[in-house]
C-alpha cells in the first residue's frame, strides 16, 4: 500500500485536471458518472479538453455545452429514455466548435482494454465495411493532428491488415488511448485507494489501469482493512488509485446500483433547456455556477433525493417513476 | 374469447404489433444481445411466451439475464437481478466477438435496400445537418450476431437508396481502404456469421434475399398494402414476395406486455391506438 495520503476534496482532484489534458470516465451512458467533479471542472472553467470515452453521457454534455471539451473521441452520446441524443456535441459539430472522432463501442473497448494492458492497438473484426473505417472520416487526421507532435495522439486512426496467423480474413487495427486522467464515480474506496464497484462495473477496471493518474470519487471512503477482508469483491487494486475523494451523491443526476437511481426529470429538463447555448448558459447559472455540492443537493430537496433512494434488498429505487 | 387468440383491431395499438413481431424472431435457447427500449420488452415477451430458455446479454455487462422488473437502460440495477453474472463491456463484446450470439435487435435512422444503417448523421458527415447518438454498439453487435432484426420508424426519408454514413453493416458493405463495394461474405472472413434477417418498420416486416442480400417485404401490418408500403421507399421495393399481414398481438401478449412487463408505460403505451 502506497504510503502517501490520497484524500483530496473535489476542488484539488478538479485541479488536476489541466487544459489540454486527455480524460475518461468511469461508468454506462446515464450510470455512474463524476458528476460532482464535472460540476467542479465547469465551474473552474477547464479548456481543451480531450474526452477518450468508451460512451459518452450527460458528463458529456454538461461539458461540452460549457465550452471545456476541443475534442471528443467516442461512440455515443445522449441520454437514453431522457433525452434520444446529444444536443450540445451535435450543436458544437455543427459550428465547428468541437471535433469528434467516432469510432464503434466495441472498438472503444478493446481500444481501452489495449491501453490497459500495455499494448500499443486493439485487434477486431468488428464494424468491418463501414464508413466508421473511411480513411476521409478520420477527423483528427484532417485537423492536422496526427503528425507525431502530440506523443498523445497517433499517427493513424486505423490501420487494416490481413490474419497473418490464420488466415481469417481483414483485421483493423487501432490505436490504444494515451489516457492523463481517469475520473472514477464509485460506491467504496478504501483509505489505500482499494475500489469496491456493485453491479456491473462497465468498462471501470479498464480506464483505471489505463490513465497515468485515476481519481476515484466515492460515497464512502471505507477503511481499507474493511475491504481486504474479502479481496476477491474488489474491483480495482489499490495501487492503480492516486486521488480518493469522499463525495456522496456525486453521480447524480445519473444513476448509481444500491445507492440512487438515474434523476429522469433532472435530465428531460436539461435535454430540452440546452438545445441554444443560451439555454445552456440559463441553466448552468442556475444549476453549476455560484453552486457547491452541498447547495446544489439542498437546491434538489430531501423530496427529490429521497424518491431516489435504492431499496437496499433490490439495489434500485422501488418508489422512482419511470414512465408516463 | 382465451388468451391464445388474436386481438382484433382498436384492442391494440401499434407498438403493441411492433413488440409482438420482433418477440415472434427470438427461438429458444438462443443468446440474444438486447439494447435499450422497445426490445427489451419484447425479448422479455418472449421469455415469458415461446423462448422461456433465451440467454439475455446486457451490452453493459450482464451475461443470462432474467429482470424481474424492466431496465430502462442495460446499465440499469435493474439488469442485475437474477443474472448469471455481472461483469463489463469488455465481457459483453468479447463473447459477442468470440460467436456466442445468435440474434441482435438494433435500430436506425436510415436503412439502405442491402440493410446498411446510419444513426451517426443526417447529410454529410462532414458537414452535417445533424449528429445523432453516434454508433454505440450498433456495427458491433451488427457484425458478430448470426442475426440481427432492426426496428424502425417508416418514413420515405428514411428507407433510402445509399444512407448518408454507413454506421452499421448490410449485406453490400465498402472495402477498405479503398472504398469498393464487396459482398459481406467476402470481406468478413472468420468473423463472417450472417447479417440482418429483418427490419420491421411502422409499416410493415422486410426479409432479405439469401443470395443478393436485397430487402423484400413480407408481411404488411393492419392497414398497410405493399403498392402504399413501395411507394414510402426511395429504392424499388421487392413486393413479389409479400406472404400476408403481419399477425396481430394475442391477448396473452397483451396482457403480459401491459400488467407484467411495462406497466408503468416506459417503452410501450396503453392507449389502444397510436
Amino acid at each position: 500500500m502506497a504510503k502517501k495520503n490520497k484524500r483530496i476534496s473535489l476542488q484539488e482532484a478538479a485541479a488536476l485536471i489541466g487544459d489540454g489534458s486527455t480524460l475518461t470516465f468511469s461508468g454506462f451512458t446515464i450510470w455512474r458518472r463524476p458528476m460532482a467533479l464535472v460540476f467542479e471542472l465547469i465551474r473552474q472553467k477547464r479548456r481543451d479538453l480531450h474526452l477518450i470515452e468508451v460512451n459518452g453521457g450527460p458528463q458529456t454534455e454538461f461539458l461540452v455545452g460549457a465550452g471545456c471539451v476541443a475534442v471528443w473521441e467516442s461512440c455515443w452520446v445522449g441520454h437514453e429514455l431522457y433525452g434520444k441524443y446529444g444536443a450540445n456535441v451535435s450543436r458544437k459539430v455543427g459550428t465547428g466548435e468541437l471535433l469528434v472522432e467516432d469510432y464503434s463501442h466495441a472498438e472503444m473497448t478493446f481500444r481501452m482494454a489495449a491501453a490497459a494492458a500495455g499494448m500499443p492497438f486493439s485487434v477486431s473484426q468488428s464494424s468491418l465495411g463501414t464508413d466508421l473505417h473511411n480513411p476521409a472520416y478520420d477527423m483528427l487526421g484532417r485537423a492536422g493532428k496526427r503528425d507525431g507532435r502530440d506523443g498523445r495522439i497517433a499517427r493513424h486512426k486505423y490501420q487494416f491488415m490481413d490474419d497473418p496467423f490464420y488466415g481469417g480474413g481483414q483485421y483493423v487495427l487501432a490505436p490504444a488511448p494515451k489516457i492523463d486522467v481517469a475520473v472514477l464515480s464509485v460506491q467504496q474506496v478504501g483509505e489505500g485507494g482499494t475500489v469496491r464497484v456493485a453491479g456491473q462495473y462497465y468498462t471501470d477496471p479498464e480506464v483505471a489501469r489505463a490513465a497515468k493518474i485515476t481519481i476515484a470519487v466515492a460515497e464512502e471512503i471505507v477503511p481499507e482493512e474493511y475491504l481486504r477482508r474479502n479481496s476477491d469483491a474488489n474491483t480495482i487494486p489499490s495501487l492503480e488509485v492516486d486521488y480518493i475523494v469522499e463525495c456522496p451523491w456525486n453521480a447524480h443526476p445519473t444513476g448509481m446500483f444500491g445507492r440512487y437511481d438515474v434523476d429522469g426529470d433532472f435530465l428531460r429538463d436539461f435535454y430540452q433547456r440546452t438545445r441554444t447555448q443560451e439555454g445552456f448558459d440559463a441553466w448552468a447559472q442556475e444549476w453549476v455556477f455560484g453552486q457547491d455540492h452541498l447547495s446544489y443537493l439542498e437546491k434538489l430537496g430531501w423530496p427529490r433525493t429521497l424518491g431516489l433512494k435504492a431499496n437496499s434488498a433490490v439495489n434500485y429505487s422501488t418508489s422512482v417513476k419511470r414512465g408516463v | 374469447m382465451t388468451m391464445k387468440e388474436y386481438a382484433r383491431d382498436g384492442e391494440f395499438n401499434l407498438a403493441d404489433l411492433l413488440c409482438c413481431a420482433a418477440s415472434r424472431e427470438v427461438q429458444d435457447n438462443e443468446v440474444v444481445f438486447a439494447g435499450t427500449g422497445l426490445p427489451m420488452v419484447a425479448i422479455m415477451l418472449a421469455q415469458k411466451t415461446h423462448a422461456p430458455n433465451l440467454k439475455l446479454i446486457f451490452e453493459a455487462g450482464t451475461l443470462d439475464g432474467r429482470p424481474a422488473e424492466l431496465p430502462t437502460s442495460v446499465g440499469d440495477p435493474r439488469c442485475e437481478m437474477g443474472a448469471s453474472r455481472s461483469s463489463g463491456l469488455y465481457d459483453a463484446f468479447a463473447i459477442a466477438q468470440r460467436g456466442y450470439v445468435d440474434l441482435g435487435f438494433l435500430g436506425g435512422a436510415e436503412v439502405d435496400q442491402y440493410g446498411n444503417v446510419n444513426t451517426t448523421v443526417i447529410g454529410d458527415y462532414l458537414q452535417p445537418e445533424l449528429r445523432l447518438t453516434g454508433s454505440g454498439g450498433n456495427p458491433d453487435i451488427n457484425s458478430f450476431a448470426s442475426r440481427t432484426v432492426f426496428i424502425m420508424v417508416h418514413e420515405k426519408r428514411r428507407f433510402v437508396e445509399n444512407v448518408s454514413y454507413i454506421t452499421s453493416p448490410g449485406w453490400r458493405v465498402k472495402k477498405w481502404p479503398e472504398g469498393s463495394w464487396v459482398p459481406r461474405r467476402t470481406l468478413y472472413g472468420a468473423a463472417y456469421r450472417g447479417g440482418p434477417s429483418a427490419v420491421i418498420s411502422t409499416a410493415g416486416v422486410f426479409r432479405f434475399d439469401d443470395e443478393t442480400g436485397v430487402i423484400y417485404l413480407d408481411t404488411c401490418h393492419p392497414g398497410q398494402s405493399p403498392e402504399g408500403i413501395a411507394e414510402l421507399c426511395q429504392f424499388d421495393l421487392d413486393i413479389s414476395r409479400v406472404s400476408g399481414q403481419t399477425p396481430k398481438p394475442t391477448y396473452e401478449e397483451l396482457h403480459l406486455i401491459h400488467e407484467v412487463l411495462d406497466p408503468e408505460q416506459i417503452f410501450i403505451p396503453k392507449t389502444a391506438k397510436g
